[in-house]
């Protein structure tokens, strides 16, 4: 049997409110599947009708096909793919070797070193993109994949997060394996790589999310269609004099998916890496 | 000897360790402090990109240039620039923090778990998109016979009225902040759960043990306990706001005109790349490094602070 609660008219306010949100933050993203699947008629017609009278696929032809008809959308999608997954790997791999080298070790420097790292935080990339722009020139990495991954091989929130994972591994084991002969980069490799799983999964998402998410510093580098990213391609849609709502809605979509799906099946990681700038004070 | 043996290990793991943070350290030698010291560098110069004429050498005067007065006039000028990214970052960061903690509470203090988790993973969601994905989106529903005005009329009861959400100078601004209003919520609101949730619940009974009423709670013990969050939270959504650059790109790109959205970012963008003036887009680069500077150390001095909370 239940407890009849008394009515509470503040508590219906607060529902109501709660749920107005849920309206807010979700229909937008309604919006763009239901309308990846209509025509520019359909998609801007008033008033709007939600469910599209004929499941119409072919704003995903057009956008995989592209405005030049030339597929470049595919090459971008790789291009973002390689871009992102590499940045995620080399994150978490300097990540956690310096992380561990600044939990672990002694040596002399290592505090200045840690605070030098620390600093690097306070240099925001919208400040140096003109520099680095212009190393990218010197250097004539413009357009290729080099040039889009070099700046951010490794993050110093990266690094901040696996020194303080890292610090509380106890440091016994990493003797033990010491006394049995095992070498330093073994132990890294085999002993503590292994024990860092939840740090490694939150900052290879986040470093993902970065890449999957930039368009600054592909707009900077990329000037070459086949060496685009996703971000671009979308962006050359709303560039159209005449835009293509529904293939730029269906591009929207094909772009989210990745994203939706670690969403759905890492979801804690997800909003465990926004609640992780929490742990700072802790 | 056993101690001279175990010196030889120690310095040979010190040894290790250097090694390990060596690549890392080199890493942001290059890739983040030679470009800050560059971009102060560069400033003092007129420099322009695919020109063969050596940089000049103007001391101050891409600052002066800036912060002229005399060009405040002109829409497009770097002084109007810092407006609209003001504008831009109260306008935001404000409502985000105001509405997000608003909603933590509410989450906090539903019994129900299921509801709690649906609540969190609805607000997130929108964060999970990229930036561009997000401002396509809502520049069809600001589209003149998008949703944003069937809604708006919905809500006015005003039939038939557009609200220019693209093409009127304010509601641009309230455009480009209402998409990243929508974006950011939901991670807001995630950071100051998890900030609530830091507060012990006895402090609470003991609250209620003694008589507190909720709004009492609320002003004298979760508000006060919560601030280092809030502070935190606050600057991290204005350093957030002050590098806003895709949205503003976006609308621009879509046909909106650029003076109420050139935000730093992007007038350092078009100032450096499209127009080549890197002397010139470096010393903005420095103004937003400045300003995002003091902002950082202000939030490490009152992370510090908080740090000595005692529960």
């Amino acid at each position: 049997m239940q407890i009849r609660r008394t009515f509470n008219p503040i508590n219906l306010l607060i529902y109501a409110l709660l749920l107005v949100m849920v309206f807010f933050t979700l229909t937008p993203i309604v919006f763009m599947v239901t309308a990846s699947m209509m025509t520019k008629n359909q998609i801007l017609r008033m008033p709007f009708n939600w469910i599209p009278e004929s499941l119409n696929w072919i704003n995903f032809k057009r956008a995989i096909v592209g405005l030049d008809e030339n597929y470049i959308f595919l090459r971008n999608i790789v291009n973002s793919l390689i871009v992102s997954v590499t940045v995620a790997i080399t994150t978490v791999l300097l990540g956690s070797l310096t992380g561990y080298g600044l939990a672990k070790f002694r040596f002399r420097g290592r505090n200045v070193i840690f605070i030098m790292i620390m600093a690097t935080m306070m240099i925001p990339f919208e400040a140096i993109m003109i520099p680095l722009y212009m190393v990218v020139m010197k250097l004539r990495i413009q357009n290729t994949y080099v040039g889009l991954i070099l700046p951010f091989l490794v993050s110093a929130f990266g690094i901040f997060q696996m020194r303080q994972y890292l610090s509380t591994f106890p440091t016994e084991f990493l003797d033990a394996a010491r006394v049995d002969g095992m070498s330093e980069p073994g132990i890294y490799w085999q002993i503590v790589l292994p024990n860092a799983i939840p740090v490694i999964a939150t900052l290879s998402i986040l470093a993902f999310r970065s890449q999957w998410d930039n368009l600054l510093w592909p707009l900077l580098v990329s000037q070459k269609d086949k060496m685009k990213t996703i971000p671009q391609y979308i962006t050359s849609f709303a560039a159209e004099r005449n835009t293509d709502e529904g293939a730029m809605m269906a591009a929207a979509l094909i772009a989210s998916i990745p994203m939706f799906v670690l969403f759905m099946s890492l979801t804690k990681y997800f909003i465990g890496g926004s609640a992780v700038y929490e742990s700072r004070k802790g | 000897m056993g101690t001279k043996q175990y010196k030889g290990i120690e310095r040979k793991q010190a040894r290790w360790g250097f090694a390990f943070v060596v690549p890392s350290l080199v890493f942001f030698s290059v890739f983040n402090f030679y470009p800050i010291l560059n971009a102060f560098y560069t400033s003092f110069y007129d420099r322009r990109a695919l020109s063969k004429l050596k940089p000049k050498f103007v001391g101050f005067g891409n600052y002066v240039r800036l912060f002229d007065p005399a060009r405040a006039a002109n829409p497009l000028s770097f002084y109007n620039s810092l407006k609209a990214t003001l504008t831009f970052t109260l306008g935001t960061f404000i409502p985000l923090l105001i509405v997000s903690l608003l909603l933590a509470i509410l989450i906090s203090n539903l019994k129900s778990q299921k509801a709690k988790r649906f609540l969190q993973i609805s607000y997130y969601t929108p964060a999970i998109l990229s930036s561009v994905v997000a401002a396509t989106i809502w520049m069809l529903i600001f589209d003149p016979r998008g949703l944003g005005n069937q809604w708006m009329n919905l809500i006015l009861n005003t039939p038939g009225v557009d609200h220019k959400w693209k093409t009127d100078p304010v509601m641009l601004q309230v455009s480009t902040m209402l998409v990243y209003f929508w974006k950011y919520i939901g991670y807001f609101v995630i950071l100051f759960i998890t900030g609530l949730a830091t507060i012990p619940q006895t402090i609470y009974e003991a609250a209620t043990i003694d008589g507190a009423n909720k709004s009492q709670t609320f002003w004298r013990i979760t508000l006060p306990l919560l601030k280092p969050t809030v502070v935190l939270v606050s600057i991290m959504a204005m350093l957030q706001c002050l590098k806003t650059f895709s949205t503003q790109y976006m609308f621009y790109t879509n046909g909106s005109t650029r003076a109420p959205i050139n935000v730093i970012t992007f007038n350092i963008y078009i100032t450096g790349i499209q127009d080549q003036y890197l002397g010139r887009a470096s010393a903005m680069s420095v103004v937003l490094f400045v300003l995002m500077l003091v902002l950082t150390l202000f939030q490490f001095r009152t992370t510090k602070s908080g740090e000595n909370i005692d529960y």
